[in-house]
Parts: structure tokens; C-alpha cells; sequence
């Protein structure tokens, strides 16, 4: 986390991943801010607040996963032996 | 469709409270069983056992925020507080995680919650036997981070995972998402305590076995006492059924770019017997559209991905790979598009926990609104899968076209068993529940009749998995079990005298109304 209030406040520049969202850390998606403007408008997070809720989702998700089974197998070790 | 399911007038009704005196008499006796802090009735206590996930108008709220709430902490105190209730006639209501999508928690007369969430300790575990008795405040998350422990778990998992509780499970009878390879909450819960409308005490199981999984002895009530959402008594204490935990998990998604083709494999899929299959969910084309405007998985995806399937597979690790190998072969012969492991397994581990909805609604201009969620669900057959499908997006376009109050989110269909014959179907909806006015509110109730017709005209049952008691579908509920609705009203009347137990759910009033066959006749659409 940068300690000046600018950097924290000044995310990459978004670019449109869709019509209707947008990006801008790796892995960060907005909806596009026009979508924003009328009966909800967007809030401005800081740099460090974004990246910790996106890093909490996968904390979660990985607790799920354990919470659940104690090893995840994932489909392209399976993908490419398909013959047994 | 739309608007085609023509019934009698709206049949629940919010009636009028108990008056005061009879309040503080029921106060005052309880203060005889219960310890002051056990008894609520300050407004902040009370409102907040009023509220449940369902949308519904804003400005009716009030109407349903119980008189007070009770935490007892034995089957003793319940028994306790239902027997005043009953001598008094008081309605009751039992509430335990308040995420029932049917408004069985919510108390339509007032009265007294019985919160069981104090009600939520281990009592044995039982290794050898492989059971765990618990009262039924207990959430299953939370268990389950205590069986993980001895290498077991309590693979009961509704998409509300984190905030249900043993006791609504049972109140609803629920649907679990890994019910195909599991079970569902009946098959689960062995056995269970129950406190009667009457205040007496029933051991309710197969046959009388705490632990017995199949018994031949008698009626089977244990069927009976689940899935009434709270109309028949309350359970207080449940014996469960236990599994290792699973050493392996998979959970392969893959992309269709039509509808056609991932429902034709989701059919193969669960129709090939693979022994460590828990289900498979196929995301419809109005689904996939949703996904794409918020969530981080789909955004990206190419404009081609529009239906999507996903299976979930649990058990020892060389099973989980063998049943996965096979399940990837039908993949190659469907054309069937692997997604990759990051969404795979990241989509799988958020189906455990759906409440983190907020913002996904537009307007038809497509601006943001803050809606709430609601579901809509059905148990239909595999065959009658796309017809259901076609007729529930019709019946909430025309919602749309008419008003921007709603908003399609999509349907999903899950597997309930592990042959594939039928499917919990869902429709998701948001409700601008801040705009839900009377006029609005009419219009959805009218569009849940049709969505619960639809079901009902392919063959299939109004509910999997919430029920089917609130406004709207429950006017289709004597149409759906046809003399069997006769025979709910003769069993409520019996065990039930007073009609105390969550008053003016199902239809239930009318177990009190002499001969109403010319009302059920006129829901059965029988004139
Ligand atoms: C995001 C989300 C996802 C969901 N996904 C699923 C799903 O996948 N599968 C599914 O089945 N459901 C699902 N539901 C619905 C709901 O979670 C279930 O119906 C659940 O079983 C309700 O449990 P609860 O503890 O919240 O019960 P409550 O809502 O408190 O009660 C449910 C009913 O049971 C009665 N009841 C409560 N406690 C008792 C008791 N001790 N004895 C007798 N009756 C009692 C109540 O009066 C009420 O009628 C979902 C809900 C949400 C909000």
C-alpha cells in the first residue's frame, strides 16, 4: 500500500472488457461507470480496499474448497486421459 | 401463460394480531418456564425475526413482526412454551436460520417465534454408528467444522450452507446441491425430536430407532414431520446420518453455444452412473447473460459461450479421477467446451454460499438498481426440463415488458437424484423491492400462479426444494396433491386443535371451516 493519497486513489486505466464492464487490476472487473449514474451511482474505492475484497473472495472460495474435500483435482490433469 | 391461472381471491391472509391482554398474559406465564433473558419483546428483537430473504413490499412489513420471541434451550422449554401458547391460544411460529424463500418463518398473525438458535449443541457423536445428535439450532457449517475433525462430514449443502440450520432443513424437508450423490435432508436426518401443536413430545424416526435408517414398522411419520414449514410442531433435537469426508473434489465446468446442446449432455452426464457423481447444474442462455454483466468469471468469456453445464464430483481420490475421466469422455463426444480450472473449481466453491447478491439488477436502459433476489423453483422431469424453461422466461418477460420493477436473471437446473429423472428447476428474479407497490406486488403474485401452473401442466411438483406455502403458488397446492390436500386438513385439525402452529400457512384455515369443498373445488379449477 502506497502511504500518498493520490496513489492510492488512482487505480490503472480501465479498459472495456465488454459492453457493460470494464477493467483494471488483473482480475478486477466494474461495471462500466454510464451504467452507474442514475439510481446507483459508483463508488470510489481505494486501491488497497479493491485488491483486499478481491483477495478475501478467494481466501473464501479456497476455505470451500478444504471445508468441503481435502484435495481439489482439477479437470485438465483428467482432460487429457480420457482412454481408462 | 401469462395470466392464465384464474383462481378465487387471494388466499393468505394477515389477520388481525392477538390484542394486547392476551400478550402480557402469554408473557406472564412464560416468565413461569423461561428465564427473562429467553423472552423478547423489545422492537429491535422482534423485527429482526420478522424479516426472511423473499421480496415483498416495503410498506407492508409491519404487518408481519411477531409480539415477542422465545430462545428456549431444551425440547423441555419448547414443550413448555407451546403448551401456554396452545392453552391460550396464541399463534406460534418457528424460526431457526430465517432463510426459507417460502415465508415459512415469517409470521403472518403475530404471536410468539420460537428461535431455536440457542438449541445448537453436539449431544453425542456416535463414530461407530457413524451419527451425530445435535439440536437443531445448530448450522451445518459449523458441524461440520467439528466432524471435519474425525475425518467426517454432514454432507447436507444448500446454497445456503453458511445461515441455514438443521431445524429449517427439516421444517422445508430441503434440497441439497450434492443431493445426488448424497441425499437430501430426509435421507440425511435419521430421526428427530418433536414438540406437537399441543405441547406433547414425539420421538419421530424409522420405526421408533434413534439411529435406524430403514424400518418397516408402523406408518412412516418421519416423512410427515418434514417439509411443513413449521405447521406441524417443532423439531428440537435430530439424530444425522455421517460420510468420510470426501478426500477428492471435481467440478468441471464446460460452455455450449446453445441451450440445445448442454441440456442433452447434462442429461448424459447424469444418466451415466458414475458412482461419485453429486450432481450437474445446466446455466440457461438468460443465465449466461446475467453472469456476464457482473461477475468476473464470465465477463470475458467469448460471445459464443451461452449455455453452460457443470458437474460436481465427491469421494476417494482414484474414484473421484476414474468417475471425472469418464464424465470428461461424454464431455469430447457432446462437443462440449472445458472452461478451465480457474472457474471451475472458483464457481463451484461460491454455489455453497449464494447470499452476496446485491446490484445485479438493470432497467430495461440498462442502468444499475439495487433489487433484491427472489427464486422460483419447481421439481420437473428431465423431458419437461425445456418446455418449463420456455414458459417461465415468458411469464417474467411479460412481468418486464409491463414494468421495471423485475428483472430476469436467468434459470438453472440442478439434478435431484443420481439417475437424472427429474430436476430442481429455478428462475431467478429481481425485485426493486423499494418500488414493489400494490400494484406491482399483485402483479407477482399473479406471475408465481403461472410459474407454479407451468410446473404443474408438464407433470411436476410446484416445489423441490423451498415449499410452496406463500403467496401466489399456494392458491395451487389443492390442484397438486388433489385428495391428499384433504388429507393435510384432517391431519392439521387433529394434531393441531387450536390452529396455533404457524397460523395461515398452506392453506391450512381451512382444516377449521367446516365443508369447504366448493372453495378447494373452485382452486382445482373444478367448478
Ligand atoms: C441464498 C439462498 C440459497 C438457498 N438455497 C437453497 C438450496 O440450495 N436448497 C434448499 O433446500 N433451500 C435453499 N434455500 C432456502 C432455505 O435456505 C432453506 O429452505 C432452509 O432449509 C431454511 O433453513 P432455515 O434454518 O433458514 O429455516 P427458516 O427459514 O428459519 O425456517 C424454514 C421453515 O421451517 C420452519 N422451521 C424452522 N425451524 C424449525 C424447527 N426446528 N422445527 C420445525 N419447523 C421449523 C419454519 O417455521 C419455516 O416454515 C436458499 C435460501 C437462500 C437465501
Amino acid at each position: 500500500m502506497s502511504y500518498r493519497y493520490s496513489d492510492e486513489n488512482t487505480p490503472p486505466p480501465a479498459r472495456k472488457a465488454s459492453e457493460v464492464a470494464q477493467t483494471t487490476f488483473e482480475h478486477v472487473y466494474e461495471v462500466d461507470p454510464r451504467l452507474m449514474q442514475t439510481h446507483v451511482l459508483q463508488q470510489v474505492f481505494p486501491n488497497w480496499d479493491t485488491l483486499r475484497i478481491m483477495h478475501a473472495r478467494h481466501d473464501h472460495l479456497e476455505w470451500m474448497h478444504h471445508h468441503f474435500a481435502h484435495t481439489t483435482i482439477s479437470g485438465s490433469e483428467l482432460m487429457g486421459d480420457t482412454t481408462t | 401463460m401469462t395470466g392464465e391461472t384464474e383462481l378465487a381471491t387471494p388466499t393468505v391472509s394477515t389477520l388481525e394480531h392477538p390484542p394486547t391482554d392476551l400478550i402480557d398474559r402469554v408473557v406472564e406465564r412464560l416468565h413461569g418456564v423461561l428465564r427473562p433473558d429467553q423472552i423478547l419483546t423489545g422492537k429491535t428483537d422482534r423485527y429482526n425475526r420478522a424479516r426472511v430473504p423473499a421480496p415483498f413490499p416495503v410498506h407492508r412489513w409491519r404487518e408481519r413482526v411477531p409480539d415477542l420471541a422465545v430462545l428456549p434451550e431444551s425440547t423441555e422449554e419448547v414443550a413448555a412454551v407451546v403448551r401456554i401458547a396452545n392453552e391460550l391460544k396464541c399463534p406460534v411460529v418457528p424460526r431457526d436460520g430465517g432463510t426459507g424463500l417460502t415465508d415459512g418463518a415469517v409470521p403472518l398473525r403475530g404471536g410468539i417465534v420460537v428461535d431455536v438458535k440457542r438449541m445448537n449443541r453436539i449431544h453425542e457423536l456416535d463414530l461407530e454408528n457413524r451419527t451425530v445428535t445435535v439440536g437443531t439450532g445448530i448450522n451445518m457449517l459449523k458441524l461440520n467444522e467439528v466432524l471435519g475433525r474425525h475425518g467426517l462430514i454432514y454432507p447436507d449443502d444448500p446454497a445456503s450452507y453458511p445461515c441455514s440450520l438443521v431445524g429449517g432443513r427439516i421444517g422445508t424437508s430441503g434440497w441439497s446441491l450434492i443431493g445426488a450423490r448424497y441425499g437430501h435432508t430426509r435421507d440425511l436426518v435419521l430421526s428427530f425430536d418433536f414438540v406437537l401443536p399441543t405441547g406433547e413430545i414425539l420421538h419421530v424416526g424409522d420405526g421408533i430407532g434413534r439411529k435406524i435408517s430403514k424400518s418397516s414398522s408402523g406408518y412412516q411419520l418421519k416423512h410427515l414431520f418434514m417439509g411443513h414449514q413449521g405447521t406441524l410442531g417443532i423439531a428440537t433435537k435430530a439424530t444425522l446420518k455421517l460420510y468420510p469426508k470426501p478426500e477428492a473434489e471435481l467440478s468441471p465446468f464446460w460452455a455450449f453455444d446453445d441451450y440445445d446442446a448442454a441440456y442433452r449432455f447434462t442429461g448424459a452426464l447424469a444418466r451415466a452412473g458414475v458412482a461419485t457423481f453429486a450432481g450437474a447444474v445446466l446455466f440457461d442462455e438468460w443465465k449466461v447473460a446475467y453472469l456476464r454483466r457482473d461477475d468476473e468469471a464470465y465477463i470475458p468469456q467469448p460471445a459464443d459461450v451461452r449455455a453452460l453445464t457443470c458437474a460436481v464430483l465427491y469421494g476417494w481420490e482414484d474414484e473421484v479421477r476414474v468417475g471425472g475421466k469418464r464424465l470428461f469422455r461424454i464431455a469430447k463426444e457432446h462437443g462440449a467446451r472445458y472452461l478451465g480450472d480457474e472457474i471451475s473449481e472458483g464457481d463451484w466453491a461460491a454455489r455453497h454460499d449464494r447470499y452476496a447478491t446485491p446490484l445485479h439488477g438493470r432497467t430495461k436502459s440498462g442502468q444499475v438498481v439495487p433489487m433484491s433476489w427472489h427464486c422460483e423453483d419447481a421439481a420437473v422431469n428431465y423431458t419437461d426440463v425445456p418446455a418449463v424453461t420456455k414458459a417461465w422466461h415468458e411469464i417474467v418477460a411479460d412481468l418486464r415488458r409491463r414494468t421495471d420493477v423485475f428483472d430476469d436473471w436467468g434459470m438453472f437446473a440442478y439434478t435431484s437424484a443420481d439417475t437424472g429423472v427429474d430436476y430442481l428447476t429455478e428462475i431467478d428474479v429481481g425485485i426493486w423491492e423499494q418500488r414493489l407497490d400494490d400494484a406491482a406486488w399483485a402483479m407477482w403474485v399473479q406471475a408465481k400462479r403461472d410459474i407454479a401452473a407451468a410446473a404443474l401442466a408438464h407433470g411436476g411438483s410446484i416445489s423441490a426444494c423451498h415449499g410452496s406455502c406463500r403467496e401466489g403458488e399456494v392458491d395451487l397446492v389443492p390442484r397438486e396433491l388433489g385428495r391428499g390436500f384433504d388429507v393435510m386438513l384432517g391431519v392439521k385439525r387433529m394434531l393441531d386443535p387450536n390452529n396455533i402452529m404457524n397460523p395461515g400457512k398452506y392453506l391450512l384455515d381451512f382444516a377449521y371451516q367446516g365443508d369447504v369443498s366448493a372453495q378447494l373445488d373452485e382452486l382445482r379449477g373444478i367448478r
